[in-house]
């Protein structure tokens, strides 16, 4: 019983373990932030998953034709957006099925990912640390938020401007609206439809720079996969009730456990690893089962919006 | 079809100003239906412009193309004289043409001042927005809390918000569209005092669309009546009375009193031709029960809070409320859709489960429900299949339904409720809405019902229409079921009720024999006043 506690102990001591986490949460806010103002807008996103992937490959291909990791963030949110192009265009102006549509997406481009992957020799590398003073020094979590990859410090605009965004511009009003009462909305003079869209582009912008801080900061190299991240980070946007506090509060939870995962073999202690691996998944189901009775989606969330049917 | 518009440049004394609006020759077809049949129309400031019709009539889809929510197939529209192209409600907005839309254009889950806000363009400015909002609430005695959230209001402060929602941007052109229809009595006078002063100040032009005579006499300067997508007169208030009002409408003399009741013409009970009334204090037990019914929404919000209702056979309850008190649930938990956190409803004595599905339905109560597309028929299946949803017992054999058995039955109903259709295998679409409403009665009295439950059973029907179903209904009773009417209409309430009840935030505040009502009690009661 006092090993369990020594380990417990260690482990939550460890400033690695916040530094996991803080790695790990950084890649869920990036697809969550976007995903958030989609749901709000009346999308269930699920395709998240796939502008993760294909901002990490467009992000890898912009470093190894420049290498420049500023150009990599570029072409990675580019790439992003490209894969909410086509989410956004089929189920927004086409009235294609979203789900359909995104279930489609994913497998698409996993699988031209990994082609690629294979077809051309890809250069990449770690972005470079940049360590604040002083803030860094605070106990346990100073490296783990101030000690990490360049890139990390945009989430520090980038949680902000999506609160902005969605609560103080008339944007992103005419988005809640849109995700509400999208019948309303439209009566009302909104294009219901172009905000839905646009929604979707900004999740393929911020889920793209995901996926170049993937690359460049959590694991220092091109795969083609992000292994269901983006689905936790759906999780994450109901976790959190469909508010930008509760999404960031459920993407440091599900990334809390991650990284106590990988801490719990990283001090070698020997518990079961397909236990293990199942952890994070474990705690996003009980976190839903908590959590997600006592919220409320947006209204006209998944539900397709076509002027004049009643 | 000759327009009987006055003829503006003839020989009065004054010359006639430029029309603030002016619909030339506007037609709209859907797929075969004609909405608006070369419908012309003008408007001018300082007046109240009533627009009389039945449902269907075509006045809201003229109003929608005025608004730039429908667009027109032919036709023109010319606002102060010069000729424009409305394709949105943006523009509409921008040229002054606002619209207090009947089923409100607000989105709940955001607050009232959000709510107004929405559909300017610019900078968001939670301050000015405010601001704006205390100014109008001032101007025109509409005072309302900026930060409530809209779901949180009652009906009429919706309507606040929606009638601040288009003044803010100060059109001079305003339409109101079947406004009353979620109002109590008592509100709906207030809502036409501010229409004069909308009126009085600034010169505006006001448009009234309603399908009810008294509030078009009492508060329009000058009346079109619209009967199936056309023009078919125009006069001055001043020049109008009910019956012929009536008759333009519906194209004949209208005698009956279920008519005129339908038409919001309160029929008193001094000509004898009252049904009559029902026998006080029967000696039989109440057919249906309900005994402090309690359930909450998935929000917590409590729905029916300890609602008790007796209904006995023989008899017509009417349910009288303000829509949104609780009438849809009750209807829902009569048809198994609802299950009760407290309280329990006994059929003949004894108590249904709530929780289980078609447990209703099994003891014996039918429902007419409110929305008949949402939760009434199957559009896509046929009239036969349509009449036996809710029991095909009758028609199948170990779970095998028997075509020749079904195709009996069906043509036997068919005939008995006189539904016209291309026979039982007409897809339930092809129908009239009428058509579909005596479906979905025949299905619910074919199985000889204890209990029959009518949520709004002559919404959207024409006048014909109505005065079967009220027969019906009353047919039913004479038949010693126990009908249960919820309507929102007050007239058809008073029209055939034997007893009425108010309900009231989920509960029954108010309880009174026909012959003890009054309409002014029951109007207060809609409106929550303690009785």
């Amino acid at each position: 019983m006092s090993s369990l506690l020594d380990a417990l102990w260690e482990i939550f001591t460890s400033n690695s373990t916040y530094e996991g986490a803080a790695v790990a949460a950084g890649l869920l806010l990036f697809a969550a932030s976007g995903e958030l103002i989609a749901e709000r807008a009346g999308t269930i996103n699920i395709s998240v998953e796939g502008m993760l992937v294909g901002g990490a490959f467009t992000a890898a291909v912009g470093f190894d034709v420049t290498g420049s990791v500023v150009v990599a963030l570029v072409t990675g949110a580019l790439g992003g957006m490209i894969v909410a192009g086509v989410q956004a265009e089929m189920s927004h102006r086409l009235v294609a099925d979203q789900f359909v549509v995104g279930l489609t997406l994913n497998i698409l481009v996993v699988g031209l990912a990994a082609f690629l992957e294979r077809e051309i020799d890809l250069e990449t590398s770690r972005a470079s640390k940049l360590v604040i003073p002083l803030l860094s020094d605070i106990p346990l979590i100073g490296t783990a938020l101030f000690g990490q990859p360049w890139p990390f410090y945009l989430l520090y605009a980038l949680v902000p401007v999506c609160w902005y965004l969605l609560y103080r511009t008339r944007w992103g009003l005419e988005v809640r609206a849109s995700g509400e009462d999208p019948q309303s909305a439209d009566v009302s003079g909104i294009d219901v439809n172009k905000r839905r869209r646009q929604s979707i582009y900004f999740a393929g912008l911020t889920s793209g720079l995901g996926g170049a801080y993937f690359v460049f900061v959590q694991i220092g190299r091109f795969e083609p996969t992000v292994s269901g991240r983006g689905f936790i980070a759906i999780a994450a946007v109901i976790f959190g009730g469909w508010t930008l506090r509760g999404t960031v509060a459920g993407c440091v939870l599900f990334a809390g456990a991650v990284s106590f995962r990988l801490s719990v073999q990283g001090f070698g202690y020997d518990v079961n690893s397909e236990l293990l691996q199942a952890l994070p998944f474990l705690v996003t189901i009980f976190g839903m089962a908590i959590f997600a009775r006592r919220v409320r989606p947006p209204a006209a969330l998944a539900r397709p919006f076509i002027r004049g049917l009643k | 079809m000759i327009p009987t518009l006055p003829d503006e440049t003839g020989t009065g004394a004054d010359v006639a100003p430029v029309p603030a609006v002016e619909l030339r020759g506007i037609t709209k077809n859907f797929g075969a239906v004609t909405a608006c049949d070369r419908v012309d129309l003008r408007l001018h400031r300082g007046r109240i412009h009533g627009i009389l019709g039945e449902n269907g009539a075509g006045k809201s889809t003229l109003m929608k193309i005025l608004i730039g929510l429908v667009l027109p197939d032919d036709g023109t529209i010319h606002i102060d004289g010069e000729l424009r192209h409305i394709n949105d409600p943006i523009t509409a907005a921008k040229l002054g043409v606002g619209m207090v839309h009947q089923h409100f254009s607000l989105v709940d889950a955001l607050t009232v001042w959000e709510n107004v806000a929405l559909g300017d363009v610019g900078q968001l400015d939670h301050g000015a927005v405010r601001e704006r909002i205390g100014e109008i609430g001032e101007h025109f005695g509409l005072v309302i809390d900026p930060e409530a959230r809209v779901g949180e209001l009652t009906a009429g402060l919706r309507q606040r918000v929606e009638i601040i929602k288009c003044l803010r941007r100060d059109p001079s052109i305003v339409i109101f569209d079947e406004p009353t229809s979620v109002l109590t009595p008592e509100e709906s006078s207030q809502l036409f005092a501010s229409l004069r002063d909308v009126v009085a100040v600034e010169d505006r032009a006001v448009v009234l669309v309603s399908h009810k005579l008294d509030e078009v006499l009492s508060a329009t300067d000058e009346i079109t009546i619209m009967r199936q997508g056309s023009v078919v007169d125009f006069r001055p208030t001043a020049e109008a009375d009910a019956p012929t009002l009536a008759h333009s409408m519906v194209g004949r003399d209208v005698a009956l009193r279920s008519e005129r009741a339908a038409f919001g013409m309160i029929v008193e009970d001094q000509d004898g031709s009252a049904p009559a009334p029902a026998p006080i204090e029967r000696a039989a037990s109440p057919t249906l029960r309900i005994r402090n019914a309690s359930a909450s929404g998935s929000g917590g919000a409590r729905l029916l809070d300890g609602l008790s209702l007796d209904v006995c056979p023989g008899e017509i309850v009417g349910l009288a409320g303000v829509e949104g008190n609780g009438q849809r649930v009750l209807g829902d938990l009569l048809s198994s859709l609802v299950q009760l956190s407290a309280g329990e409803v006994e059929v003949a004595g004894r108590v249904i489960a709530t929780q289980r599905p078609g447990a209703m339905a099994r003891a014996g109560i039918g429902v007419i429900p409110e929305d008949r597309h949402d939760s009434g028929v199957v559009l896509d299946m046929s009239v036969a299949e349509n009449l036996v949803l809710v029991d095909p017992k009758g028609v199948a054999r170990r779970g095998v339904i028997d075509s020749a058995r079904l195709d009996a039955l069906a043509c036997d109903l068919i005939e008995q409720f006189d539904i016209q259709c291309e026979g039982p295998d007409a897809p339930l679409w092809s129908l009239s809405g009428g058509n579909q409403q005596r479906v979905v009665l025949a299905r619910e009295l074919w199985r000889h019902p204890k209990v029959l439950v009518a949520a709004q059973p002559t919404r959207g029907l024409d006048v014909g229409a109505i005065e079967y179903m009220t027969e019906r209904l009353r047919a039913a009773a004479a038949d010693d079921v126990a009908v249960l009417l919820i309507s929102s209409e007050l007239e058809e309430i008073m029209d055939l009720a034997d007893r009425i009840a108010v309900i009231y935030r989920g509960r029954i505040v108010g309880e009174m024999t026909r012959a003890e009502a009054d309409l002014h009690k029951i109007s207060l009661l809609m409106g929550g006043a303690a009785a």
